[in-house]
């Protein structure tokens, strides 16, 4: 059955995150980075950043927390097996601590159906502890009938 | 990979290439790491039932390999600004990847980096790939 395009607009309460050092060194590791900004303490504590910092793309973790209800939320009803990612996006507007405590919020920005598919686009927007814009993510799935 | 340091500037055709091989186990641990756990990915009996042949990395895995590539060159993680891409081909545990970026435009304090990433056959895995990052 098709996405009903009424979904457009919908939102899911703001998720928490508490970026940890190691779970960060675990997603470096996971895309096999090298880079001592995310891996090395010492080198980390030398940078102007003072500190260890996420891959840009640790955006997924703490967007994961959001992507997860709207998965399985009973409304939109989506047909997970036939899910795949099609596009993403994303824009820095800073870098990720470890420390940081991150607010994110998500919101259905668009539905297209299609002969053969679906197409389903959700924003998530990211701020830190000090209010400040951190990371957007337009995740854009491809659910095929 | 030669790597700039914190105090060079971007210019138009600087370049760089990695190669990612993509080992039998690496859309398990990006399973880990990222909480992405749909048997698409992890399952290759569930990737044939579901007319994908098998297991497919997850795109963002990919994604990460790709965002990492261009922070490597750039050294300073802080200095990507912006990433698109369209996951048009599957990438299966096994593949050798070849990441390549090329600065194609300077735009005020950003430069602009046209991105392939291909598999061992020269099928483009990420299309559309825009990035952009701080010129310094």
């Amino acid at each position: 059955m098709a996405i009903d395009k009424k979904f457009i607009g919908k939102t899911w309460p703001t998720m928490v995150y508490e970026v940890g050092k190691e779970k960060v060194k675990e997603f470096a590791k996971a895309i096999k980075s090298s880079n001592p900004y995310f891996l090395d303490d010492e080198f980390a504590a030398k940078s102007k950043y003072k500190t260890i910092v996420a891959p840009p793309t640790f955006a997924v973790v703490f967007g994961a927390k959001l992507i997860e209800p709207i998965f399985f939320d009973n409304e939109l009803n989506l047909n997970l097996a036939m899910l795949v990612h099609g596009e993403q996006e994303f824009e820095f507007y800073d870098v990720v601590k470890s420390g940081d405590v991150l607010y994110s919020d998500a919101k259905i920005v668009n539905i297209e159906n299609k002969e053969k598919l679906d197409v389903i686009a959700i924003e998530i927007l990211t701020k830190n502890q000090s209010n400040k814009e951190v990371c957007k993510g337009i995740y854009t799935f491809v659910v095929r009938k | 990979m030669k790597t700039l340091d914190a105090h060079n500037t971007i210019n138009i055709g600087d370049s760089f290439t990695v190669n990612q091989e993509v080992d039998k186990y690496r859309a398990i641990y990006y399973a880990g790491a990222s909480g992405d756990f749909n048997p698409i990915h992890i399952d290759a009996e569930f990737g044939k039932m579901v007319g994908l042949g098998g297991a497919i990395l997850q795109g963002l895995c990919t994604l990460g390999f790709t965002a990492d590539a261009i922070t490597t060159w750039v050294s300073d993680p802080g200095r990507l600004k912006k990433l698109k891409c369209r996951f048009a081909s599957p990438v299966r545990m096994g593949d050798t990847l070849t990441i390549q970026g090329t600065v194609t435009e300077i735009q005020g304090d950003r430069a602009v980096l046209a991105v392939t990433v291909k598999n061992q056959d020269g099928v483009e895995v990420l299309t559309k790939v825009q990035a952009e990052v701080e010129k310094g």
